[in-house]
């Protein structure tokens, strides 16, 4: 008899289904993306600060002609996984002379720094892709304008009676210090300076949230006793202060969403199951029990949460996906925490936006309710 | 007759027209708000980018090649190259975007020995006072250029003889804040030397590390012949991620394009207008500060745009919903009104009117709602309320009401096609 009921209820108000389902769909949806979005928003956000550049530096200690000097074992210690240290390379630094003037040449990793430095412009594009190459170099844009160099041509630079001949193959625009600097593969600037196996510093950038970071400068310092690894807090203490207001930008935004199109869904429903009050009416003449009434109502609203919740939830992971990739060009890593707390929204709404109105009805004297007050 | 039908009809039935107003409101303040913060967010957002530091490197015209190497050593010696002229800094707030510049510092390093090392001096200001050329007065520095520079101790005074010393100086020579420090400039006149008091130990990760920091009018002491003059000066300005449009050359634009770009603040044109200001100077975007700044705010502007679509839209559809499911249980009085003889037109006509009245009420509760959701987000995420754009009220109201009407169209629709009898047996 009970399920009778419910059939025929479906069946005869099949409008009125369509509507509370759209309803229960749409904040299942939006709890499903806005909960996928914010939760994943972090990692994708602190990948996107990489744009700055190295965030951790490790020098040598003490002091040696200058700069201090580290082995480039040390190297071994600062593995590049993509996850974690997105990019890292060494420098050695060398004062070298051009002609009668001096110039810094910096030896490094040519084909890293698009990773460590994505913000250089360099022309023609493409650079130096192997740290091989010992032949070309590239040069700032203060150096091509003083002594009128070109992509192509060819620069010598001498450090202590040895010299090193290069072609340039790029020149960088960066608007900073690198823009008075050459840049040379390791080896090379190694054997101008004649400092085989030494580098100045490596510069790391790693991509995390402040306390990751710090765990990994921990870690470092813990390989590599007898260097100084320091955070550069230019984009460290920045980067740790913007995520945490975007952050908080978003949570405010989306719980503000949430609970307001929640309560917009609870009204809805409210409203809908006043309208239903000459059912409730009708039955309760006909003898059907208080226990009855609220179950039956409380069935049917359960069954249209968990149906409109399941294909909000699953509506909702598309919106999401198709958010993560207009944005970061990347997916949204689904959170299996949001599935559960997506059904109990919908079932929250729908049951409180039903029970209510059911109670406080099925408590009135039937004929009063026929008679339409 | 027909407002009369209308003023009756609203005021019968209050429960459900107080529901429908309920969700009205609350879908109308969803949509406020969310258009609020969005509307507000992207400069918000784009002043706390600001604690990257300054993206405008300003150098001389006729300068030579910098020699410094990014861990504090410099080796260009204090006669060559070009200065800039501190005295012309205040031109600085002169130019069309003035407003933009949050603030500058003169950067003059000096080749100086101290504790039988040859290392660094910088000179410059910390929080200066600057008289303008309106008779205003400004407080700019490094303070404002190098937010991240964590000093432990104080910061000096501008003019004394105080002095920052770089962390990894401090632990090599084993200094505290408080003691004394003396500084000696070499290839300078015989005797030229000063006496600083430490009063700070800066620790920033970069070349600063190895350098002792001190204010401007202390290190131009010890090189007289630079008096008043910077190798450099730092400008930390508010500005417009570049597009497309920013990144072409300005000598290539028509006189309409140019003036479009010169009255954005794009990090290119404020380099440019840095440059007219400043008599011999070269103003360079500091890429790596403007670049990455641009990448951000743009995906943090249109992911805050995607989610306020998303939330307007589900608004929409609830707002929608609600009325169609109001309308569905009024099929009855379409239907009496159909058998009593009224015209198609005159039935729904009435209906959708009454819903739009409510929908306008509605409306309004939400959208003043919805500014106080706004600003109480404005002041939990940016501590400052956040400016109500009146231009949204007709805006949303306008929307509201569309949305309102047009979910209870289907319904409507449905009855009206129907035959009254069968209406009204319930079908």
């Amino acid at each position: 008899m009970f399920w009778r009921l419910l059939e025929r209820s479906v069946a005869h108000g099949r409008g009125r289904w369509a509507v509370a389902l759209l309803a229960l769909l749409v904040i299942a949806a939006l709890c499903s993306a806005l909960g996928n979005v914010y939760l994943d928003v972090s990692r994708k956000l602190t990948r996107e600060f990489r744009a700055y550049g190295a965030n951790i530096v490790i020098a040598g200690t003490g002091v040696a002609g200058g700069q201090t000097l580290l082995e480039d074992s040390a190297l071994a210690a600062v593995p590049e996984d993509g996850n974690r240290i997105i990019a890292r390379a060494p420098f050695l630094y060398v004062v070298a002379g051009v002609g009668t003037a001096r110039v810094i040449v910096a030896g490094t990793w040519l084909d890293r720094m698009s990773g460590l430095s994505p913000w250089w412009k360099v022309v023609p594009p493409g650079g130096i892709k192997s740290r091989d190459d010992l032949r070309q170099c590239l040069i700032g844009e203060a150096v091509a304008h003083q002594w009128n160099l070109a992509p192509g041509q060819a620069i010598e630079l001498r450090h202590r009676g040895r010299t090193a001949r290069l072609t340039v193959a790029g020149i960088i625009t960066a608007g900073g210090s690198e823009d008075s600097q050459i840049f040379v593969n390791l080896p090379v600037a190694q054997g101008l300076a004649d400092l085989p196996g030494k580098i100045g510093l490596i510069q790391v950038s790693a991509s995390g949230t402040p306390q990751q970071l710090e765990g990994l400068v921990a870690g470092l310092r813990h390989r590599l006793p007898d260097a100084d690894v320091k955070p550069v807090r230019q984009v460290a203490v920045a980067e740790g202060q913007l995520l945490h207001r975007i952050r908080w930008m978003l949570a405010a935004t989306t719980l503000a969403i949430l609970v307001v199109v929640t309560l917009c869904v609870a009204a809805t429903m409210t409203g809908m199951a006043f309208e239903r009050r000459y059912d409730i009416g009708v039955m309760k003449a006909l003898g059907a029990g208080e226990g009855t009434v609220v179950r039956l109502f409380m069935v049917e609203a359960a069954s249209m949460a968990l149906a409109g919740g399941l294909a909000g939830y699953g509506l909702g992971l598309v919106l999401a996906a198709w958010l993560g990739r207009q944005v970061f060009h990347t997916g949204f890593e689904a959170r299996w925490i949001v599935f559960p707390f997506v059904l109990a929204v919908s079932l929250l709404v729908a049951l409180v936006g039903t029970i209510f109105p059911v109670r406080l009805l099925q408590r009135m004297h039937p004929a009063a309710i026929l008679r339409g007050e | 007759m027909f407002l009369r039908i209308i003023s009756e009809s609203v005021w019968r039935n209050p429960r459900r027209k107080l529901v429908m107003l309920a969700a009205l409101a609350l879908g109308v303040m969803v949509a406020t708000a969310t258009l609020n913060v969005l509307f507000s967010a992207g400069d918000r957002l784009a002043r706390e980018f600001r604690s990257f530091g300054a993206n405008v490197l300003v150098v001389p015209q006729d300068d030579t090649l910098a020699l410094e190497i990014p861990t504090g050593r410099d080796f260009r010696p204090v006669e060559e190259g070009a200065y800039l002229r501190v005295a012309d800094l205040p031109k600085l707030k002169t130019i069309f975007w003035r407003n933009n510049i949050l603030g500058f510092a003169p950067i003059l390093s000096l080749p100086v020995e101290a504790r039988g090392e040859r290392l660094v001096a910088v000179g410059t200001w910390f929080e200066e006072t600057l008289l303008l050329a309106d008779g205003t007065t400004m407080r700019t520095g490094v303070r404002r250029t190098n937010p991240w520079w964590d000093a432990r101790g104080d910061w000096p005074v501008d003019g004394a003889p105080e002095c920052l010393l770089g962390i990894s100086l401090a632990r090599r020579w084993g200094v505290q804040p408080g003691e004394s420090l003396e500084v000696g400039a070499p290839g300078g006149p015989d005797g030229v030397g000063a006496v600083w008091k430490v009063t700070g130990i800066l620790s920033t990760g970069g070349g600063e590390d190895e350098q002792i920091i001190a204010p401007l009018a202390q290190v131009e002491r010890l090189a007289p012949a630079h008096r008043g003059e910077a190798r450099q000066v730092l400008v930390s300005a508010l500005v417009k991620p570049e597009d497309d449009f920013a990144r072409r050359d300005p000598r290539s634009m028509n006189a309409v394009d140019y003036d479009r770009w010169y009255c954005t603040p794009y990090v290119s044109s404020i380099a440019h207008q840095i440059e007219e200001a400043l008599p011999g100077s070269e103003a360079r975007p500091i890429r790596r500060v403007a670049e990455s700044e641009g990448v951000i705010l743009t995906r943090v502007r249109m992911l805050m745009l995607l989610i306020t679509a998303a939330a307007l839209v589900a608004a929409a559809l609830t707002v929608s919903s609600t009325t169609a499911s109001m309308m569905l249980e009024r099929q009855k009085e379409i239907g009496l009104m159909k058998a009593l003889g009224a015209a198609n037109r005159d039935a729904a006509r009435l209906l959708v009117v009454e819903m739009a009245v409510v929908a306008l009420a509605g409306g309004a509760i939400g959208y003043g709602g919805g500014i106080l959701l706004a600003q109480a987000i404005g002041r939990s995420v940016f501590g400052a309320a956040v400016e109500p754009k009146m231009v949204l009220f007709p805006l949303v109201l306008g929307i509201a009401v569309a949305v309102a009407v047009a979910g209870s169209l289907l319904p409507v629709a449905r009855a009206l096609r129907t035959e009254p009898a069968a209406v009204l047996r319930g079908e």
